[in-house]
């Protein structure tokens, strides 16, 4: 019992010093100046960093881009309400990492030099791997800057990791101590030292320094201004035009939510509503996953399905029918002709469409614009049983049905390529798949570099709330 | 009672009847922006084209044939009516300005000009606009023809004067995805 209380004590000490370095490595208060409009020399990407708490938001994907654009190497036009274009202009130079990984999202997507503002969400980059690489860019020029810095130094988690060793030898003593066996004291020991070092690193992220923290305050204050004078939050991106960079430093500070929501550069692509370059224009091509009844189905388990539903249904119209007729509400001649033929109905269709599609297919030949899956059954099941969709624009139609497809087809597919399938147009499903062209969202140069994570930056938890006296 | 239930069901009708009447009201003004949109492009595109022409001129002022075939294609496109002729027209213009810009292939003092190669790339920028806002355009009008076309707004519209509008789209164009090559 003493030595469950030592250890106790050892790890509740520890925790105080985890605490305690929690507080002394907080975020430094930021204090507002008056309203200003004078810009400092930090990109669009750094000041949403430092402005929110150092923590980057969706948004600095964004406002970097409309960086760009006020700098020149990208224009913006509004062609429509809904419509507004990205033009690549001329090769930019030297650009910043993260703002380089932007620019050539850009350039990847871009059709005779051109992509829809809407389709910047599309593209076979690794989303996840994408943000993270631009996040530890950004990070990266802010430690530079001397406006950033991880929360635990070095001596900070060398200390945190020796001290989490005294608890975790606390634990393993008592636990051999109160073990029959004496065997579950090594496990203790390193189960909690794991929990503790763990627990170490959640509460790591960037945090700001003396110099970061001024920077802030100055943003603040040119935050103050800009919200005062251009009514950013209706601006379209394409007022770039006219805003300059202030328009992209709006947006960093939150500002310009229009201009924002009008660049998904780093938001996932919609499943519904896709952007297809078949063709050689951008468009959008709504997507339908229709129910699974009678669509996106093989169709000789179809056959199966279609005759044992018949047999069912015509089973328990039967059983019914007898059960009238017994109390004389349904003619006694009438109880196997009525369960035939709802028997019949039932399978009727499914029936057809199987004999339909298996007797021939239709070519379809076109740019897979969506590949998704969507769990079926349960949500809480064990083993997940997924439907495998695949949408196809055959430059039609602004409306398809994606079609089903089998598990292994589905895997070695990619949104982008060019392909010819054999489908059953009854049942949706693809039998056989063939690609003609590789996806030219995959050529880019530099598109698929996202790997390179030199500095450790752990993702920011946020601050240690109850520790925070500061007023939000 | 029966009175009451007529004029429930003829108010419902009445806010059914509104209700789709805006909405046909809220696709034509759709339609009516969108080409708004295009028009603004063709325009910007047909101011253009005599700077162009008196830049080719500077250099090449022998070449009258295909100077005079840029300018009535302007001309025609210019005076088209209907977004038929428009698109027509407008067609023929493409067609003339690339012969003209093929033509200058031959002059590497006009190739080299910086007013020409200016002007060429803004074109070649607007004739890229002109084909998003074109599909713009056909797609709203898609979304009003259909909309004025089924039951049963189809009766409304038909009570109301809402006509079916053309697609900006040259005789034997086929609808969808446009090659855009300048």
């Amino acid at each position: 019992m003493l030595a469950w209380l030592a250890a106790a004590a050892a790890v509740a000490l520890w925790l105080l010093l985890l605490a305690a370095l929690a507080v002394a490595t907080r975020n430094p208060d930021v204090v507002p100046v008056p309203p200003t409009d004078e810009l400092a020399a930090h990109s669009p990407a750094i000041v949403d960093l430092i402005t929110g708490h150092w923590r980057l938001c969706d948004e600095a994907t964004s406002a970097t881009l409309l960086d760009l654009a006020a700098r020149g190497a990208v224009r913006i036009e509004e062609i429509g309400p809904e419509l507004s274009l990205v033009r690549l202009r001329r090769d930019p130079g030297d650009l910043k990492p993260y703002e380089r990984l932007v620019y050539d999202h850009v350039r990847s997507l871009a059709v005779d030099g051109v992509v829809a503002t809407g389709a910047l969400a599309e593209g076979s980059r690794n989303l996840d791997r994408w943000w993270k690489s631009f996040r530890k860019k950004v990070i990266a020029e802010a430690r530079a800057q001397g406006l950033s810095q991880p929360r635990w130094s070095r001596a900070h988690a060398v200390l945190l990791t020796a001290a989490a060793a005294i608890p975790a030898l606390a634990v393993a003593v008592a636990m051999t101590l109160s073990d029959e066996k004496h065997d579950g004291g090594l496990g203790a020991g390193v189960v909690t030292f794991g929990v503790l070092v763990m627990l170490m690193g959640r509460l790591n992220g960037e945090r700001g320094t003396r110099r970061g923290a001024e920077a802030a305050g100055q943003w603040l204050g040119v935050r103050e201004h800009l919200a005062g004078t251009g009514r950013f939050a209706e601006q379209p991106a394409a007022s770039v035009t006219i805003w300059g960079r202030h328009l992209a430093y709006a947006a960093a500070l939150g500002l310009a939510p229009r201009a924002v929501t009008s660049l998904p550069v780093s938001v996932p692509a919609d499943d519904r509503r896709a952007w297809s370059d078949y063709g050689g224009m951008w468009h959008v091509v709504n997507v339908r996953y229709p129910r699974r009844l009678l669509w996106a189905r093989e169709p000789l388990p179809m056959l199966f399905y279609a005759l044992v539903a018949g047999f069912f249904t015509g089973f328990w119209t039967w059983i019914v029918l007898l059960v009238l007729s017994a109390v004389d509400l349904w003619p006694d001649a009438l109880v196997y002709p009525g369960a035939l033929a709802l028997g019949a109905a039932a399978a009727g269709v499914p029936l057809v469409y199987a004999i339909i599609d298996l007797s021939g297919k239709a070519g379809v030949e076109g740019q897979i614009v969506r590949l998704r899956r969507f769990q079926v059954g349960k949500k809480g099941d064990d083993d997940p049983k997924y439907a495998y969709w695949c949408a196809i624009d055959e430059g039609r139609a602004r409306e398809v049905k994606a079609y089903g497809i089998g598990a292994d087809m589905w895997s070695s597919l990619s949104e982008g390529q060019r392909v010819r399938a054999h489908v059953g147009r009854k049942l949706g499903w693809i039998d056989a798949i063939e690609v003609v062209g590789r996806s030219r969202l995959q050529g880019a140069a530099t598109y698929d570099d996202t790997g390179e994570q030199r500095i450790d930056a752990p993702e920011n938890l946020g601050e240690i709330r109850i520790f925070d006296t500061r007023q939000e | 009672m029966i009175t009451l239930i007529v004029a429930v069901v003829a108010v419902l009708l009445a806010f059914a009847a509104v209700s789709l009447y805006n909405g046909l009201v809220r696709k034509r003004g759709a339609v009516d922006n969108a080409w708004a949109q295009v028009d603004v492009q063709l325009k910007r595109r047909h101011d253009l084209i005599p700077n162009l022409v008196e830049t080719v001129k500077g250099y090449a002022s022998h070449e009258r044939q295909a100077l005079e075939a840029v300018v009535a294609a302007r001309s025609q496109a210019v005076n088209a009516q209907t977004p038929r002729d428009q698109a027509a027209a407008e067609n023929a213009l493409s067609g003339a300005l690339k012969s003209l810009f093929a033509l200058a292939e031959a002059y590497p003092d006009l190739k080299a000009s910086r007013n020409f190669s200016e002007l060429q790339e803004e074109l070649s920028a607007t004739e890229n606009r002109i084909a998003y806002s074109r599909q713009y355009y056909n797609d709203a009008v898609l979304t009003y023809n259909n909309a004025i076309q089924t039951v049963p707004a189809n009766i409304i519209a038909g009570m109301t004067g809402f006509a079916a509008r053309e697609y900006f789209q040259a005789p034997g164009e086929e609808r969808g995805p446009v090659q855009v090559r300048f």
